[in-house]
């Protein structure tokens, strides 16, 4: 039986995971752009940028999949534009709403992580006659890389986030697990199995994370080393 | 169309404003409860016994591996099957209590890694200076320690305490009245997704904003004296 169950709810796992590496994708393009938006010193840009953050963070991320996936029905024009097709797609729209929220937070760190780097950093390159722009493209990189670890963080959470996409009607790994519930009404086993189905892959997730952090901050470890 | 756009928010406002004040409530005691929970847990995960120690840290890694819903879930359609497992008879759970419960689970898993690191960042002199008074050791720590932690620990736990008043919205899917539910509820009435998702969205934001005012204003509070005496 509880081989059935695994079976079953194991159906989901594709859906997840691809959710989670296509919207993370979007995300971390979008969130790169609005980093550089946040590092240019242009008030305007800034402030809408900031805007965009407050409402994708202060929001549950519940409500923002069903405002992406209900809301656009409301309106005629919507439903009549060529978007529709795409809007009213429900795999489409947990995409959106997945990248759009983690593209909020992940601007967040990247800009906390610009805002770190070492002020000399910012003078040798403005003593090297750098424009803002040029300064930017060397020193994003860098901080990208030391802000990692927090990213992986981030990394998890929108995997974990994929969960709610079963509310919109998509069947993932939360999505078999609630059907398989609807029928069999075996609420331990089933959700005991999904959850060790999402605790694996955030273990596998984690460790392949910790690699890649040791590996590509190995040039900090060289630093402290020579002190 | 004006006049039948105000008399709908006028039918529809008062259902709004109780499920925000149930929306809060529900975070509210969430917090009360998450706090005992992480304080728990950084008990258990910090005593002296590895057959406590081990097990505590294991489970705290587990819960925030978990997605939230899960959790919910988990405490919700679990909670009746374990009672009847253990007492033969069937009990039904409330939805607030059951959300109440794995919400503060979710809180304390993330709570009580911010607590022990405040806690660890006391100097042990403290520890040490309460000994030397003859003080013992539990007194020493809600007395003295514990004052010092808040301070170190108060980021961290707003922080957790801003992810917990988005989480909320995760019970609606239990039945709870909250305002994600009501806004669900208003929906079917209307047909009007995108106004009614999107004022409970803005209701979210306004007690996100309000939340992050009172905590800064705590934050003061409580680093007062390190800004010495002026």
């Amino acid at each position: 039986m509880i081989h059935d169950y695994f079976m079953t709810i194991a159906q989901g796992i594709p859906t997840s995971l691809l959710l989670t590496v296509v919207a993370l994708a979007i995300a971390f393009v979008l969130a790169v752009g609005l980093t550089f938006l946040l590092s240019m010193q242009n008030k305007l840009l800034k402030s809408a940028v900031n805007i965009y953050l407050t409402l994708f963070t202060g929001t549950p991320l519940l409500v923002q999949f069903f405002l992406i996936y209900y809301g656009p029905g409301q309106f005629q024009w919507v439903v009549n534009s060529p978007f529709w097709s795409l809007l009213s797609n429900a795999w489409f729209c947990a995409m959106l709403t997945l990248a759009l929220n983690s593209a909020a937070y992940s601007a967040q760190l990247f800009h906390g992580a610009v805002k770190a780097i070492a002020k000399g950093q910012w003078e040798s390159c403005a003593a090297l006659g750098l424009s803002r722009w040029q300064t930017l493209k060397i020193l994003i990189p860098y901080a990208l890389k030391r802000a990692l670890p927090s990213y992986s963080n981030e990394i998890i959470l929108v995997f974990k986030g994929t969960s709610l996409a079963s509310t919109i009607t998509i069947l993932d790994i939360m999505g078999y697990a609630r059907q398989l519930y609807g029928t069999e009404y075996d609420a331990l086993t089933i959700y005991g199995i999904a959850g060790v189905i999402y605790l694996l892959i955030t273990g596998i997730a984690t460790l392949l994370l910790r690699q890649l952090e040791r590996r590509v901050l190995a040039f900090e470890r060289l630093e402290v080393e020579k002190n | 169309m004006d006049d039948e756009i105000i008399s709908m928010f006028v039918d529809y406002l008062p259902l709004m404003y109780t499920a925000t004040l149930m929306t809060v409530g529900l975070a509210v005691c969430s917090l009360l409860l998450g706090l005992i929970l992480a304080v728990l847990f950084v008990v258990l995960e910090t005593s002296k016994w590895t057959c406590v120690r081990r097990p505590t840290a294991v489970i705290v890694t587990l819960l925030r591996g978990l997605p939230e819903i899960l959790v919910v879930f988990l405490i919700y359609f679990g909670a009746p099957e374990v009672v009847e497992l253990i007492t033969g008879r069937y009990v039904e759970f409330g939805p607030f209590g059951c959300g109440v419960v794995a919400l503060s689970i979710i809180f304390a898993a993330y709570a009580s890694q911010s607590l022990r690191g405040a806690i660890q960042a006391i100097a042990l002199g403290q520890w040490e200076s309460g000994a030397a008074l003859g003080l013992s050791r539990s007194y020493t720590f809600v007395h003295i320690i514990m004052p010092q932690v808040w301070r170190h620990a108060l980021p961290g736990l707003s922080n957790q305490w801003l992810v917990l008043l988005k989480d909320t919205a995760l019970v609606s899917l239990i039945g709870v009245q909250d305002l994600m539910r009501q806004a669900e509820l208003i929906n079917t009435n209307t047909h009007q997704p995108f106004t009614w998702y999107g004022f409970a969205a803005l209701i979210y934001l306004a007690v996100t904003l309000v939340s992050q005012v009172i905590i800064r204003q705590l934050e003061r509070r409580f680093t007062r004296f390190e800004r010495g005496t002026e």
